[in-house]
């Protein structure tokens, strides 16, 4: 692993195995990340993009291979270390489905935060703090059914990094959002990428998203057959 | 806590269903509880006030002599050692003889209670009974007899009849009295044998001026059937304390029925109990189960953001517990609520043969209910319990999911 590698992948697979078929979705992929980068993942549908996402961000377990974040081995961690150092390092925004309904957009920001154990007023004034500088303050004491997607994902994208982790995973962020929207949506997380040097990974095929990034890894098949700078 | 309340706002028709699982068996137990707690203070107050006293001392394997009882010829020892035992709260001499009553050419085997009146008076209410006519004084030469008697040999307040006093220990004696008044008897066969009479008048009967079959004793602080440690322990000391000859019982043991009653009643409320918190515990599981498997996305959401399985279980856990001690308070309440309202109509009367048996084994044919703060407790707390292991199931089953299965989740 290179000295200043944020994540590191070690000839990773996956097979996802039924009664009667195996399935490989990944099949031996090595890359590394650095902070501050702001990369996707691209591929066809089937590719391996969302599977890469969710072992990177400890969700699941490969099948062979490793994946180092800030040096740590996350096959030596047991499901709660995993759980851990999901709430303390790593910040995820889903395609779909992604605030708690019962919780207010303010709550939801600061449910990370929750999670971790910071005091109360110290979690809604770090909220209320993202929440504006996204410029979505005026949600606060909404609940997710009363704003559009487009609003919400950009709650989503606020939780993901109120709480500073080392790197934000996004699977297909813009999927369910019409095209100003995504645009909207990519611009704030570039914003975040080069004003606060938040790291940001992305499994999609949106080339308006593609189009933004500073690195582009291309999967297909469970392989990757391109790894490109802009 | 903020999102298990609004959780349970968001489903409320099933957050109703579960508070109702835990609130009517809590209710149940607490009518249970009001209703066996009054009828086990109606038989205690019967048996006690009218007829057995907390304890008797008595001769000797009475128990063993079948209806006779056996004589104590002379009392004095006895009610030496009873002066020297603390926690006494009265005593008296009493005397009971099997007898023949006739009237015409009707006849009856009965028993003659002799008592003092004057003694017995405060705390019997032997007085209180008297339906018709009046009761007794130590002067008085007459007797009264309970209404199943006077109406099978057909007597009247002011008639008289003739007792035969048949104890194999005593000489036959026989006496012709007035009735001075009727009774009315806390059960029918006692109202059919029993005829209450002075001590002077019964012992006129067995012949002798020292005779008695028991000594009759209240002891301080007993008021109910469930005061048992005062109870034993002067029944310990009063052991101790008695020369021998003689033997002491207390009520339970005096009357058997009742103190059977007693010990069916335990493991029969225990058997409802098990019952109702069982299928309360049953809807528990299943509400919570069909409301993790709803949020089964979210709960992969919040899985995926870093949760611990514990925090999981915790929040499952929140829900169920806000629930059921939501659900076992209100219980209690409309519990408690209803006994208030119906002692204060004063109790619900029972008729028809109910009524009828209800008297028959000396107790109230009017339910009254009473309920003692750690009977609601009890009951509440622990339906709270059982409903909050059981939720402990769902909640190890939310713990218990993979985030990326959880998410893919399709209701």
């Amino acid at each position: 692993m290179s000295n200043n590698a944020l994540i590191q992948t070690i000839d990773l697979h996956k097979t996802y195995v039924t009664e009667t078929i195996e399935t490989p979705a990944l099949r031996g992929v090595d890359f590394e990340l650095h902070e501050g980068e702001f990369t996707a993942v691209a591929g066809p549908s089937g590719s391996g993009k969302s599977t890469l996402l969710h072992l990177m961000g400890g969700l699941d377990r490969p099948t062979e291979g490793d994946i180092l974040l800030e040096g740590t081995a996350m096959s030596s961690l047991s499901k709660d270390q995993l759980a851990k150092l999901r709430l303390t390092h790593i910040g995820f925004v889903f395609q779909a489905y992604n605030l708690i309904p019962v919780l207010t957009v303010l709550e939801n920001t600061a449910f990370v935060l929750e999670l971790q154990g910071v005091v109360r007023s110290e979690r809604i004034a770090r909220a209320k703090k993202i929440l504006g500088e996204l410029g979505i303050a005026e949600y606060a004491d909404q609940f997710p059914s009363r704003i559009s997607g487009g609003e919400q994902q950009r709650v989503a994208v606020a939780r993901a990094v109120v709480a500073e982790p080392s790197i934000v995973l996004a699977d297909e962020p813009t999927a369910n959002l019409d095209t100003a929207m995504s645009l909207e949506l990519i611009a704030l997380m570039r914003r975040l990428n080069e004003g606060k040097g938040a790291t940001f990974f992305f499994a999609t095929h949106d080339s308006r998203l593609l189009d933004r990034v500073n690195r582009l890894i291309t999967l297909v098949d469970g392989r990757i057959t391109a790894d490109e700078s802009r | 806590m903020k999102a298990a309340i609004r959780h349970m706002m968001r489903n409320r028709r099933r957050t109703i269903l579960t508070l109702l699982a835990v609130l009517i068996p809590v209710y149940f137990l607490v009518m249970m509880f009001g209703f066996v707690n009054s009828m086990m203070q109606d038989m205690f107050e019967s048996s006690t006030r009218f007829d057995t006293g907390h304890m008797q001392i008595r001769a000797e394997e009475t128990r063993a002599t079948g209806s006779a009882m056996p004589l104590m010829r002379n009392t004095e020892d006895a009610l030496a050692a009873l002066a020297s035992v603390d926690g006494i709260e009265w005593s008296t001499v009493r005397l009971d003889l099997p007898a023949l009553a006739s009237v015409g050419d009707r006849t009856r085997t009965v028993y003659v209670r002799g008592v003092v009146p004057e003694e017995i008076e405060p705390v019997s209410n032997m007085a209180d009974r008297v339906v018709d006519g009046e009761f007794l004084t130590s002067s008085s030469r007459g007797v009264v007899v309970g209404e199943e008697l006077a109406e099978l040999l057909e007597l009247q307040v002011g008639d008289e009849m003739v007792l035969l006093g048949v104890h194999p220990e005593a000489s036959l004696g026989a006496l012709r009295v007035p009735i001075l008044g009727i009774f009315s008897a806390p059960e029918a066969t006692m109202g059919r044998t029993m005829v209450l009479a002075s001590l002077g008048t019964a012992r006129q009967l067995a012949r002798s001026e020292t005779a008695a079959t028991s000594i009759v004793i209240r002891v301080d602080g007993v008021t109910g059937p469930w005061d048992t440690t005062l109870l034993d322990r002067a029944t310990t000391a009063l052991r101790a304390a008695l020369p021998l000859g003689y033997e002491v019982e207390d009520w339970l043991e005096l009357v058997p029925f009742v103190s059977g009653y007693l010990r069916i009643l335990t493991p029969m409320m225990l058997i409802m109990a098990i019952i109702f918190f069982a299928l309360g515990a049953l809807v528990v599981v299943n509400t919570l189960y069909l409301s993790v498997m709803e949020r089964t996305r979210e709960i992969g959401l919040i899985i995926s953001l870093g949760a611990s399985r514990a925090r999981v279980m915790g929040m499952v856990l929140a829900e169920a517990g806000i629930i059921t001690l939501a659900g076992a308070f209100y219980g209690a309440l409309v519990g408690v609520g209803l006994v208030l309202i119906v002692e204060a109509f004063g109790g619900i009367p029972l008729w028809g043969q109910m009524a009828d048996y209800m008297r028959e084994v000396g107790i109230s044919p009017v339910l009254h209910m009473s309920i003692r703060w750690t009977q609601v407790l009890l009951a509440a707390g622990a339906m709270a319990g059982v409903a909050i292991l059981a939720a402990w199931l769902p909640a190890w089953k939310a713990s218990k999911l993979e985030p990326v299965e959880a998410m893919r989740y399709v209701e």
